[in-house]
């Protein structure tokens, strides 16, 4: 017997309202229903950080987040971290990792942009250690870790603020 | 020197036999000779894209979560597929039931043992290891396929099995394979020289026995293929390193021309070796599209990417080190145990004992053993990754029975030439890297020894490795090059990028070959049916084999741009140049810009046509390296830190060297968790692997993260190839862990025989010190 749960949320600024299966995890919610594919599926257990997402400002893991239990709540993924509308101008943290190379195959990249996100959102001004810590739950197998790390530390160190047009 | 160009570039055509080597082994092609050859790119050539740190050209699709990977592509009425999977490591299928799945809402169709085409070899009744697809049923959800799944039964004729490489070779052993549990090359024997001789002019032998762990590839993407019938033609996209390959893997398993299947890959979550073919998901998803006619999607899960997509196989290394007083290695001798799984091939670690230094006795003898487990297949630099651990292992034991520095001792052992084959090496800077890696590392002010045997709980140490592998590349491989009426510049190459940066470093090399602005030059890759044929990305070759070929191309191109503007700008080709693409007559003021020049041809269009030629004869081509690791290792609880890697590699001319860079982190990154943490865990009661989740199979975390200084040590190697790059995706890998293993040693003043270097094993190295 399937159960469906009527639920509004409000994901990077849309509202939505949906009717997804009580069993769903938002990831399911967000990546099939609302073909919003950033957030990726790696473990499907909440080990790797792929699906991380904000809800209500703090940092989940989507996969193993049921959908039913955000009902209400507003939701931020890697899309919804470049200002909106047509010029989609990137974020700082994301002008960051490029110049940084902070992304090889780019899989884990969507999860690793949303947790340093939240990083900087709770602790401006991050040490080292900080941004070692809040960044350990997001897995790369390519070994991009020096340059999120590095990308990380130039936007708490002010670069690529949205003002600074030369970082483009 | 059969395929000399001559003085105008042009070349005699004809077909040349030329050797390529792909991960350790050699491979003997015939292969056209190229029109025409362009001047080689030596350390001379004045280069302003090719060499530039740019960034990725895909960055931004990847940063703003557009990149579309294998699963997020979604075909109009999609169906999902899974995968049931063997919990026995042996035996028969007794019974199969899927009446319950068949009847639920949704289920479209099961595959059950058996109903697959024998040449795809899955779905067998034959149960050889755990893990194994058994069964698998597509849905119009994956949830409500994996419901379906849960609603099978199997019952099993349990039979005994052998788990490990003793128990495979025991007399009377249960058979893996039909033939037996040795591969038909098994023992393996390599020999030059005399051992028996070289051991007895040695003042010291060092005997010791190593043991490496079965490791699993771990990539942040699962395995998966989306497949889609038209007619009788099949598309397939797949998180792949070879999409030809795919394509032949599926058209024979499937009984189809070539050319009616076709294969796409645009992004990719990382490879490492596991991704070079077809599997499992790619023949369900594609058997049940044409049954259902519906696209399929089946990805594996993080179980099943741990249980079955391939491993690094374990290894037990018994190496004899014969040395003079002064350090000259007089003998080498491997003897070595490697457990392969169900399949696999002779990617042994005695290759790198041939490789490294120049002995003229080194004998290997290895021993291969197929067990109940799944198969082995090419991890990052597959058997030098092993082979390091143990040789560099001995040889910083060696050093330190001679009380000499590990960096002398491998000094006086360097070798001039390739010492297996006994042939020239196209280039080889490996002396640069030991003296520059050390000076940055510090290692010539290295503490006295006896500081790491003081009291305190914390102690640090030093070590250092060294590595080869032989990566040149090679034929075939082509590509096209394609002006189009707006200026911009496509590059058709039939390849793939794996993270690794191929998009990118192709664009680089057309720009800088047409004399054309990077942002106008795209490269187009990943799709069989509309792209000219390259190889996989394995064996480091991307850029060496494909490289040469996109540079021809654009050179091509570039040739008929300037006969065409020569006409429109009333002079001769050879009066011309490009840059910023922009043609300029020499010594004038007098331009043109592409864009003048393709909006006067219109439609017209010019396609430059590029090869990669033959390999120079009798020649190695290698990418070296040294790195030095400085560990803190607590006395108390085994815990190991790295605290940082000094790396110091010679790979010819580096395209980018910012994305080469992170080539070489993410290499070291890798060796890192093969030293300290990954090991899959076997029940060898069971035969099932215990650890297939990321969390208990244990890659490095940024908390695990040192300070990395890595680097190239300049260089083009014009010997190689035209553009003068080798290889380095796999060669950052190697010496990573023997490095680590010897700081640890130098610690803690005890010897490391076995990774990973968990804290039971430092602390049982610890206890069993000879004071």
């Amino acid at each position: 017997m399937r159960l469906f749960h009527r639920m509004r949320l409000t994901v990077n600024g849309r509202s939505h309202e949906l009717l997804p299966d009580s069993s769903s995890t938002l990831l399911e919610l967000l990546r099939d229903h609302l073909a919003l594919n950033g957030s990726k599926l790696a473990c499907d257990r909440g080990e790797c950080g792929a699906c991380s997402v904000l809800i209500d400002g703090e940092l989940s893991y989507a996969c193993v987040t049921l959908a039913a239990a955000c009902d209400g709540a507003s939701v931020t993924t890697v899309e919804g971290l470049a200002s909106p509308g047509e010029s989609q101008t990137l974020a700082p943290l994301q002008l960051a990792f490029i110049a940084h190379d902070a992304a090889q195959c780019g899989f884990c990249t969507p999860g690793q942009l949303v947790a340093a996100h939240a990083l900087l959102e709770r602790n401006r001004l991050p040490s080292d250690d900080d941004i070692r810590e809040a960044m350990s739950g997001n897995l790369c197998r390519c070994g991009t870790y020096p340059r999120v790390a590095r990308a990380i530390r130039a936007v708490a160190d002010g670069a690529f603020a949205r003002s600074d047009s030369s970082a483009t | 020197m059969p395929h000399k160009p001559t003085r105008d570039g042009k070349q005699a055509s004809g077909f040349v036999q030329t050797t390529v080597e792909v991960e350790g082994r050699s491979e003997v092609r015939i292969v056209e000779i190229p029109a025409f050859a362009p001047i080689p790119w030596d350390s001379n050539a004045s280069l302003d894209i090719v060499g530039a740190r740019v960034p990725r050209v895909d960055a931004e699709e990847k940063v703003a979560g557009r990149a579309r990977f294998t699963a997020d592509i979604t075909r109009p009425g999609m169906l999902h597929a899974v995968i049931l999977r063997s919990t026995i490591a042996c035996g028969t299928i007794r019974t199969f039931d899927a009446a319950h799945a068949r009847e639920m809402p949704g289920v479209y169709e099961v595959l059950g043992p058996g109903d697959a085409p024998p040449a795809t070899r899955i779905l067998t009744r034959k149960i050889l290891y755990a893990g194994q697809p058994v069964a698998a049923v597509c849905a119009t959800s994956e949830r409500l396929a994996w419901r379906a799944i849960q609603a099978m039964v199997v019952e099993y004729d349990v039979e005994p099995f052998v788990a490990t490489f003793a128990q495979s070779v025991e007399p009377g052993a249960p058979k893996v394979q039909e033939g037996g549990n040795a591969p038909k090359q098994s023992p393996l024997v390599i020999s030059r020289g005399d051992v028996e001789a070289g051991l007895a002019q040695a003042d010291v032998i060092v005997r010791r026995e190593y043991r490496t762990p079965v490791a699993l590839h771990t990539a942040l993407e699962p395995h998966g293929a989306v497949a889609e019938w038209d007619g009788d033609r099949l598309t397939v996209w797949e998180s792949t390193q070879g999409i030809f390959r795919v394509r032949e893997n599926v058209a024979k398993a499937l009984g189809m021309p070539l050319s009616k299947v076709r294969v796409i890959k645009d992004y990719m979550g990382g490879g490492f070796g596991a991704k070079n073919g077809a599997g499992a998901h790619t023949y369900v998803a594609a058997l049940f599209a044409r049954r259902t006619g519906r696209a399929v999607r089946c990805l594996n899960d993080r179980e099943a990417e741990q249980s079955d997509s391939g491993n690094r196989p374990s290894t037990t290394q018994r190496v004899t080190l014969a040395a003079r007083k002064d350090g000259t290695i007089t003998a080498i001798f491997l003897s070595a145990d490697i457990p392969l799984g169900i399949s696999g091939w002779e990617g042994g670690p005695a290759q790198f004992y041939h490789d490294m230094y120049a002995c003229p006795n080194v004998r290997s003898e290895e021993r291969f053993a197929y067990v109940n487990t799944s198969g082995m297949q090419a991890f990052r630099a597959p058997g030098y990754v092993e082979g390091a651990f143990g040789l560099e292992s001995a040889m910083n034991v060696l050093a330190g029975v001679l009380q000499m520095d590990p960096l002398a001792l491998r000094l006086r052992n360097f070798s001039t030439r390739d010492p297996r084959k006994d042939r020239p090496y196209s280039g080889n800077n490996l002396r640069e890297c030991y003296s520059q890696g050390a000076e940055r590392f510090g290692w010539g002010t290295r503490p006295a020894p006896a500081a790491s045997t003081t009291a305190s709980r914390l102690r640090r140490g030093r070590g250092l490795a060294a590595q080869v592998w032989p990566t040149g590349g090679g034929p075939p491989a082509y590509a096209l090059a394609r002006l189009n009426p707006d200026a911009s510049i496509d590059v058709l190459a039939g390849t793939q990028d794996l993270g690794t940066g191929a998009r990118t470093v192709l664009a680089q090399i057309a720009a800088e070959s047409l004399g054309a602005r990077l942002q106008d030059v795209r490269a187009i890759i990943g799709d069989t049916q509309s792209l000219p044929y390259t190889g996989n990305s394995w064996g480091s070759m991307t850029t060496a084999s494909v490289g040469p070929a996109v540079r021809m191309a654009a050179e091509d191109a570039r040739r008929q741009l300037f006969e065409a503007a020569a006409t429109m700008l009333d002079t001769t080709p050879g009066a011309l140049e490009a840059r910023e693409s922009r043609i300029i007559v020499r010594d004038t003021d007098r331009t043109m810009t592409f864009a003048e020049v393709t909006k006067k041809l219109g439609d017209v269009m010019i396609i430059g046509k590029g090869s990669r030629g033959p390999n120079p004869p009798d020649t190695a081509i290698m990418t070296f390296g040294a790195q030095f690791a400085e560990v803190e290792v607590d006395t108390w609880t085994g815990v190991v830190r790295v605290l940082r890697i000094v790396a110091a590699h010679d790979a010819g001319r580096i395209i980018n060297p910012t994305l080469a860079e992170s080539q070489l982190e993410g290499g070291i990154l890798q060796g890192l968790g093969y030293a300290l943490f990954e090991e899959r865990v076997l029940d060898t009661r069971l035969g099932v692997a215990l650890n297939t989740s990321m969390h208990d199979y244990k890659i490095p975390t940024m908390a695990d993260l040192p300070a990395i200084d890595a680097f190239f040590v300049t260089g083009a190697d014009a010997t190689a190839n035209h553009i003068g790059a080798r290889g380095i995706a796999e060669p950052p890998i190697i010496p990573t862990a023997p490095a680590i293993a010897a700081a640890v040693a130098d610690a803690i003043g005890a010897e490391l025989p076995e990774i990973p270097l968990t804290p039971w094993r430092v602390l049982a190295a610890i206890d069993a010190r000879t004071v």
